[in-house]
């Protein structure tokens, strides 16, 4: 069991409180994707997004993607022409609080799954 | 007269006929030790090495080819002999219909001097199963009553033959041996007729031995029976009111006798109210009056003579063996269950299931400490 993540910061508080299920899934995937050492980029999550039924446009994924980037809970990398997504350290943080909350279930990466068959 | 029983059913009225000489006939031997009484058996073996065992199981064919076996046996004793038989099963149908077919071929061999003489004709009395409860058995009877049997009627070549149907066995409940024995009781008062004219006193008319052979030699449909006759009522109603219920109802009748038993002293010519029914009819019935001391009632025993097609007949059998396919059918089809193929590839279905089963928490904690987030 990892070890309990204490929050002190209220202005984090309320900043989980407004994460929504895309945010938390997003996080997740691009966690799995890094430790796998998988290059996760906004096309990918876009379509892990739809294939979780999250939403149906790359606008929404896009601006999913791009809150977590402004709360510095995820990096955005320009790699060979892609936009490739990163955890950050804050986004961790999140990440595992939003885990032991229980708030959102997990769910599986369409993305990943197909890479692993 | 010689008595013969095919098959099971059959073999078992002859039995009851002549308990002690007669001729029974199966395809097993096994079936005939079955039989209780009876004279002579013979076995008509099945090219099989379970048939002696095993019976025809329904099927005329099996039957059939097993007469082929004892052929020239029953031609030698066919003639002047009557035959029981029922037409539901596979022995007595097939057998019956070898034995029809080499009757009318005898016939007609014999047709320059004018066919089989009246001594040599062969009645023969049919078993008809309910058409309602005995379903299964009304196939072949179809089969039976279209094809040799009317073959037999529209040649003329058989003596009289007599339709018992097993619908009161089952509308009354009557077990096997004691519906037999009902047949054999109600065809020996029939069969009596020349006996009880020779040994009663005539009081009108008679009815001898040789009438009563031509009588029963004509190819005709057979209805009889028996019943106290009252002077005072009506004939035609009374008549109507006792048919025989062992056999089918008779059609308009071609031909008629009847014998009339007045108790000693009474008055016999209560006959002559007997007559104007038949004159209606335009028949001319052979009959003849005899006094019969034991009785206290008059009694009367009537045969009419009908040839009511067979053909007649199969349209009812066919009806209700219609019906019967119709249920079963549809009952096949409401139990009637798709199986469906499901081609299932493992990949997807593996994906599926780890999508459905989501991701462990540690897991994702675990990541996130190994890519030193956390």
């Amino acid at each position: 069991m990892a070890r309990a993540v204490e929050l002190t910061d209220d202005l984090l508080q309320d900043q989980l409180n407004r994460l929504g299920e895309g945010h938390f899934l997003i996080l997740s995937w691009c966690t799995l994707c890094e430790d796998k050492t998988v290059k996760y980029n906004i096309t990918n999550c876009f379509d892990d997004l739809k294939s979780a039924g999250i939403t149906r446009t790359k606008q929404t994924a896009v601006s999913f993607v791009e809150t977590l980037w402004a709360l510095c809970f995820v990096d955005i990398r320009d790699e060979r022409n892609r936009k490739n997504i990163y955890i950050t350290p804050h986004g961790a943080k999140a990440l595992a609080h939003l885990v032991k909350s229980n708030r959102y279930k997990l769910k599986s990466s369409s993305y990943l799954e197909d890479l692993k068959s | 007269m010689k008595v013969i029983g095919i098959g099971g059913a059959g073999g078992k009225i002859a039995a009851k006929m002549d308990s002690q000489n007669a001729i029974l006939v199966n395809v097993s031997e096994t079936e005939l030790e079955k039989v209780v009484g009876g004279g002579e058996h013979i076995v008509a073996p099945v090219q099989s090495t379970a048939g002696q065992f095993r019976g025809s199981r329904k099927d005329p064919t099996i039957g059939h080819d097993a007469y082929n076996t004892i052929r020239r046996r029953m031609q030698d004793i066919i003639g002047g002999a009557i035959v029981f038989s029922s037409t539901g099963g596979g022995t007595g149908n097939g057998i019956t219909t070898g034995i029809l077919e080499d009757i009318i071929a005898h016939d007609d061999a014999l047709e320059s001097s004018n066919g089989i003489p009246i001594n040599e004709k062969t009645m023969f009395c049919l078993v008809l199963p309910d058409d309602e409860l005995e379903s299964n058995y009304v196939e072949n009877s179809i089969d039976f009553m279209s094809k040799p049997l009317a073959t037999a009627i529209d040649k003329g070549s058989t003596g009289n033959i007599m339709l018992f149907s097993n619908k009161l066995k089952f509308e009354d409940q009557i077990g096997e041996d004691a519906y037999n024995q009902m047949i054999a009781d109600s065809l020996n008062v029939f069969m009596s007729i020349p006996d009880k004219n020779t040994s009663f006193k005539l009081m009108e008319l008679h009815i001898d031995h040789e009438d009563f052979m031509a009588y029963t030699a004509k190819p005709y449909f057979n209805h009889f029976c028996y019943f106290d006759y009252d002077p005072g009522k009506d004939f035609g109603s009374q008549l109507t009111a006792n048919w025989n219920k062992l056999l089918l109802p008779p059609e308009e009748p071609i031909e008629a006798m009847f014998l009339l038993e007045v108790p000693a002293g009474q008055d016999h010519t209560i006959f002559y109210k007997i007559l104007p029914f038949f004159e209606k009819k335009k028949v001319n019935p052979i009959y003849s009056v005899v006094e019969n001391p034991s009785l206290q009632r008059p009694f009367i025993t009537v045969s009419l003579l009908y040839s009511r097609k067979p053909l007649e007949l199969i349209d009812e059998f066919n009806k209700v063996n219609q019906e019967v396919k119709d249920v079963k059918v549809s009952k096949s089809l409401d139990q009637h269950v798709v199986l469906e193929k499901l081609n299932v590839d493992m990949n997807k279905e593996a994906k599926r299931a780890s999508k459905e089963k989501g991701l462990d928490a540690d897991e994702l904690l675990q990541a996130l400490k190994r890519i030193k987030k956390l």
